[in-house]
């Protein structure tokens, strides 16, 4: 097993972090283009706790090396389930996602979590364990996992910088709705 | 917003997407959202990609890794 562990801070309160988060990979992000769809399979509000649980399917188009596509079969697009749970009191955010495909020879299972330093900004803790479940060689196995775990830092990278652009966009677009907003009600009052 | 898997469903994802993301910023997060009031969207959506996922033959994948996610619930959803 080889484990992948990251940490970022985005200079952005926490609400504003984990409503981008939803659309982090939008066409704002254009560094994270693997991720090609992203659907909501459920979601609900626990009336116990109040906390937000989401189930959702991420589609990628396969960027595999070669070689490793070739043990691990030619289909062109992989999926990933992800169930996250969002707890507005005490602001905290968790991921954790697993793949669908490809589970037979390799088990990839990443949590990420989103809380506030401040008000101003917000830490993000990502930690992946890759696991290639091919059985004998354990040279093969180590390769696999080796480059699994090189592809997941290289969109590690991209998924930072790509979800950097989602943040500015989101706040450019909520400040003109607001100035708009706010244009309005002085035209109100005005009238 | 981000497309579905399913080109057919992304008119129905859009509306839901757009409605939840409203809902969860100025409702949600402020701690008046308990009623989900994209119900109705989302049925719509849910609709056009549960047949997606059954003929792309996904739904038997998901139901496997459902079972898998249990265990995160239980460390997950705190209760008060």
């Amino acid at each position: 097993m080889k484990v992948f562990s990251n940490e970022e801070t985005f200079d952005y309160s926490w609400e504003e972090v984990s409503t981008a988060n939803w659309r982090k990979y939008c066409p704002w992000n254009d560094k994270s283009t693997h991720v090609i769809a992203v659907d909501t399979l459920s979601r609900q509000v626990d009336p116990q706790s109040g906390i937000l649980r989401t189930e959702r399917l991420i589609t990628c188009k396969q960027s595999a090396p070669k070689w490793l596509s070739a043990i691990l079969g030619g289909s062109d697009t992989s999926h990933v389930f992800e169930t996250s749970y969002v707890d507005p009191e005490s602001k905290k955010v968790t991921m954790v996602s697993s793949n669908l495909t490809y589970s037979n020879i390799l088990s990839v299972k990443e949590s990420v979590v989103y809380q506030p330093l401040s008000a101003t900004q917000t830490q993000f803790v990502q930690d992946a364990k890759i696991t290639a479940l091919c059985g004998g060689w354990h040279k093969v196995k180590n390769a696999v996992e080796e480059a699994s775990v090189t592809r997941f830092r290289e969109n590690a990278q991209k998924g930072k910088e790509g979800f950097e652009a989602v943040l500015e966009m989101s706040r450019r677009v909520f400040g003109e709705e607001k100035q708009k907003l706010n244009g309005i009600e002085r035209e109100k009052m005005v009238l | 917003m981000s497309a579905s898997l399913a080109p057919e469903c992304n008119d129905a994802k859009e509306r839901y997407d757009s409605c939840f993301l409203k809902w969860y910023s100025e409702k949600y997060l402020r701690g008046k959202g308990t009623t989900d009031e994209c119900a109705g969207l989302f049925k719509e959506y849910k609709q056009c990609l549960t047949t997606a996922l059954k003929d792309r033959g996904i739904d038997k994948m998901l139901e496997e890794a459902r079972e898998d996610h249990k265990e995160n619930d239980t460390l997950n959803m705190r209760r008060k």
